[in-house]
């Protein structure tokens, strides 16, 4: 125990000094208030570039709307910053042979995998909630505090799933030392979740689902008992990875 | 129709965060003369031009390792 907080301790210091937690302290934020400004000055910007006429065509702006562009923003972008931000998470690592002191000394492989999946999760989580923090109270100024429900579980679910990609990243991490392999893994693993999308009833099992249907959810097209399989399946797919990443780990030359 | 004049102060924050994450980057580039690969100008003008994925690509692809 003592050895995984430590190891956690010099994550996060290393998050903090490689600007990682800045980088994703200061987009999501920029998520968090850009996004209902994008959907208030939607009809001023096209009343100004087109014309006028055009923009009295579109229909004045909700809060739903303010809440789309927040999803869509911070659940595309914002997991593709996400993803960037933390490719390097054991690469970096394993090319300067830091590790192999540490675990040398007795400290667990199944720990710094452990340590380092917390110490993502962990500015994930502040960097999503400043986001949504900052939509809320941009959200109740421009557009008054309409009820919305579902609000906070929309939020959860793409938390959950944040959660997702980083074990998914973490197992992509323990299997390659290359970034950009890294990357692609990734990539194409939630490149095949994106094509199952395309048969309309898949999104009841589909992980992508926890990213994508969050406006349906909110404004009560679907219930969360629609998409209750794909959260189980995503926890249990997060809990796969996340043990697929240690046993690949104890396999692998530092 | 009312301009964007009335939004001003809720665009300012928004406009001061982006613009921490470019100077904070230009800074970094400007003192750590060493990158991966490229030079101090083209990582300047990434930084300044590509919103905030200029500087994400900096950081995590471009800094160099050990400064």
């Amino acid at each position: 125990m003592r050895g995984y907080l430590a190891f956690l301790k010099k994550e996060l210091m290393e998050s903090t000094r490689t600007y990682k937690v800045f980088l994703m302290l200061v987009i999501f934020a920029v998520f968090g208030m850009m996004s209902p400004l994008i959907a208030k000055l939607t009809p001023q910007l096209i009343g100004s570039v087109v014309s006028a006429q055009m923009a009295s065509a579109i229909p004045t702006p909700t809060a739903v709307d303010s809440w789309t562009q927040f999803y869509k923003n911070v659940a595309q972008m914002g997991l593709v910053i996400l993803v960037i931000v933390f490719s390097g998470v054991l690469a970096n690592e394993l090319t300067k042979g830091t590790l192999v002191n540490v675990v040398t000394k007795g400290l667990s492989r199944a720990l710094v995998i452990a340590a380092k999946l917390t110490s993502m999760a962990l500015i994930w989580t502040v960097s999503l909630a400043l986001a949504f923090a900052m939509a809320w109270i941009y959200t109740s100024y421009l557009f008054g505090a309409d009820e919305l429900p579902h609000l906070g579980v929309a939020v959860l679910l793409l938390w959950i799933f944040g959660l997702f990609v980083l074990s998914l990243l973490m197992c992509a991490a323990s299997l390659s030392t290359n970034n950009y392999m890294i990357l692609l893994i990734t990539g194409a693993v939630l490149v095949i979740g994106l094509l199952a999308g395309i048969l309309p009833p898949a999104y009841h099992y589909n992980p992508l689902s926890l990213a994508s249907q969050n406006m349906p959810l909110i404004t009560g097209a679907i219930t969360l008992s629609d998409i209750g399989p794909a959260i189980a399946i995503t926890v249990a797919l997060t809990a796969g990875l996340v043990t697929g990443a240690i046993l690949i780990f104890r396999r692998r030359l530092l | 129709m009312n301009g964007i004049g009335e939004y001003v102060p809720f665009l300012i924050p928004l406009i001061i965060a982006q613009l921490v994450l470019m100077v904070v980057a230009i800074i970094h580039i400007v003192r750590h003369p060493h990158y991966r690969f490229g030079n101090m100008v083209v990582w300047i003008i990434v930084v300044a031009a590509i919103g905030f994925i200029g500087p994400v690509v900096y950081f995590v692809f471009g800094r160099d390792r050990d400064e």
